[in-house]
């Protein structure tokens, strides 16, 4: 909406409702970025317990990470959880997509619905699901479990974002391509892909990002002894109030900020909208 | 895929068997490749959610399934308990607050990205979507920082400004967990929202204006009306992540706090009876299908009246 609006002489309530607007506005953006700051400023504190306002300036609970065995190693089980999560997501979601936006079968919309579904189902219900059924057939929590569950619950972020983009492509292009000449995975290869590829980058950064913080599904799919890092510190949270955890959390900040702004600047934000 | 392919494929179809219909919608119609994810999701969601349905009214013991005991019991013992009701009734509030709230700000930040320029509108857009990246263990951790204990921030605030004299409990109430839910929940209000406003035609807004409408009218009237489908959308799936969640009652509302998904994490975790906990996780999930089913009829008909009175 670039066109400019008519000036119109205001009547008071026109300004009270501006007032209102913006106020509200105005809680809405503290509320949305003032915790995350909040967390920064504790990890630097040099108190043991956590406070506000936070005294001094120190690294010590960025160094006392380095010394956490504990939170190193599920930070690389979930390192390995979260890029397994992606490769399946895309091997899956990137076909599927394109049967979606591009297959002329009957019942086409309604296997959409049912690709997305998992998008409108609770966390821990596909948690909770999936343990049974590993239960039933003898199959206990593992990294395994924990993989399969988020695949389950990622697909859906993957083929909307992929569908999205695809729905956006000139398929003329293609056309021309073949008329020249060129086969069919050259087509794919040279046009289409580089098209696509905003949306598939997208979508596994998406996969890989869910998979890297989620809790619910997690929660009831891991074993006790290979715990990814979002239920190590969904525990240590509970446990322990110094501010390593502080410390843990403004670095997830700082990595989901990277990775907006990144995206920000490669394919936009405005695809994500809906 | 060349139309010369679909057209024999739609001829061939009609009068073609069953089998052969699929077989050309695989081969010619391009549903190939959507074969992998659907049974992915056969296999790893809906046979669970099956056995989770089964679970529920079966004796299961550590996993084993008990022959031959099939019994609605155990949805009977959970519907004539009081407990059960009382907590089940919980969620449903706070999770209706929370996105009540969601709305209320909500609206005016996807209102404004409407009316910026460029920079604000990537501005608010990252504010938005950069939380969304940010594990919810993280966010709600912030909570606990902001609202817990006597040096928490919203204390010291609080007895700086001389508005309390001691400090105040916030952190293990309700109302800790009302504002977590609807900080954590926002950006899935905003971004509906923001796609229903920035669709709508600005040429009704500038005529209401123009024909003498106050602009806090105009608002209620055209703006508000034309975005009833982002509306919809955005309460629908805050409630639904309201509704169900439970890391947020459980960090936020304490030790004793309880909620319908606080109870099934219980149920199948910490004591292990997993059939009491599939009742709970069948009625949750449910009751939340009938619940984002009721909000979108809901917004079908508030749209279906809204163009019935424009026209």
């Amino acid at each position: 909406m670039t066109r400019r609006r008519r000036r119109m002489p205001r009547s008071p309530s026109d300004l009270v409702g501006g007032a209102v607007l913006y106020v509200l506005a105005g809680i809405a953006l503290l509320g949305l970025v003032g915790p995350s700051l909040v967390v920064i400023a504790i990890s630097f504190t040099e108190k043991r317990y956590i406070s506000f306002p936070p005294e001094g300036f120190t690294l010590t609970w960025y160094r006392a990470i380095l010394d956490h065995q504990q939170l190193l190693d599920s930070a690389v089980v979930s390192a390995r959880i979260s890029l397994v999560v992606m490769v399946v997501c895309l091997a899956l979601g990137l076909p599927a997509a394109f049967s979606l936006v591009r297959g002329r079968y009957p019942g086409r919309s309604a296997l959409g619905a049912f690709l997305v579904a998992p998008q409108m189902m609770p966390g821990m219900v596909i948690g909770v699901a999936i343990l049974f059924f590993g239960a039933y057939f003898a199959f206990r929590q593992s990294e395994l479990m924990v993989i399969i569950a988020l695949a389950v619950f990622c697909l859906p972020f993957v083929v909307r974002v992929i569908m999205a983009r695809l729905t956006g492509i000139d398929p003329t292009l293609e056309e021309a391509s073949s008329n020249l000449g060129a086969s069919r995975s050259q087509t794919f290869a040279r046009i289409t892909l580089p098209q696509l590829l905003p949306g598939v980058l997208a979508g596994a950064a998406f996969a890989l990002i869910e998979a890297f913080d989620n809790v619910t599904v997690s929660l009831f799919t891991a074993s006790p002894r290979a715990r990814p890092l979002a239920v190590e510190l969904y525990q240590l949270i509970q446990f322990d109030s110094s501010p390593i955890v502080a410390a843990i959390s403004a670095l997830e900040i700082l990595l989901a900020l990277v990775v907006v702004l990144v995206l920000a600047r490669t394919i936009g934000l405005e695809g994500l909208r809906d | 895929m060349s139309a010369h392919a679909s057209v024999a494929a739609r001829g061939g179809a009609r009068r073609a068997s069953p089998w052969r219909a699929l077989h050309a919608s695989i081969f010619a119609r391009g549903l190939g490749p959507a074969l992998p994810a659907v049974a992915y999701l056969v296999v790893f969601l809906v046979v669970p959610l099956a056995l989770l349905f089964s679970f529920a009214f079966l004796s299961v013991e550590r996993g084993v399934v008990q022959p031959g005991t099939f019994s609605l019991a155990h949805f009977a013992e959970a519907l004539g308990d009081l407990l059960f009701w009382k907590v089940a009734w919980r969620s449903f509030w706070v999770g209706v607050v929370a996105t009540l709230l969601c709305l209320l700000l909500g609206y005016p930040l996807a209102y404004l990205y409407t009316q910026w320029g460029d920079l604000g509108r990537r501005l608010l857009l990252i504010a938005v979507v950069a939380p969304l990246l940010t594990s919810a263990i993280v966010r709600t951790y912030a909570w606990m920082v902001i609202l817990g204990g006597r040096y928490g921030l919203m204390n010291s605030l609080l007895i700086d400004l001389g508005l309390i004299t001691r400090p105040l409990r916030i952190l293990n109430t309700d109302l800790a967990v009302i504002i977590g839910m609807t900080q954590i929940h926002l950006p899935f209000m905003v971004l509906p929202l923001i796609a229903a406003l920035a669709a709508r035609d600005p040429d009704q807004e500038d005529a209401s204006l123009s024909l003498g409408a106050s602009r806090v009218e105009t608002f209620w009237r055209v703006t508000v009306p034309q975005s009833i489908p982002g509306i919809t959308a955005g309460c629908a799936i805050v409630f639904a992540l309201s509704y169900t969640n439970f890391i947020i009652p459980q960090l936020l509302g304490g030790g004793n706090y309880a909620t319908l998904a606080l109870q099934v994490y219980e149920f199948v975790i910490v004591i292990l009876d997993w059939t009491k906990g599939a009742v709970r996780a069948s009625l949750l999930l449910g009751s939340c299908f009938v619940f984002v089913f009721v909000i979108t009829w809901a917004g079908n008909r508030a749209m279906a009246w809204s163009e019935k009175r424009a026209s």
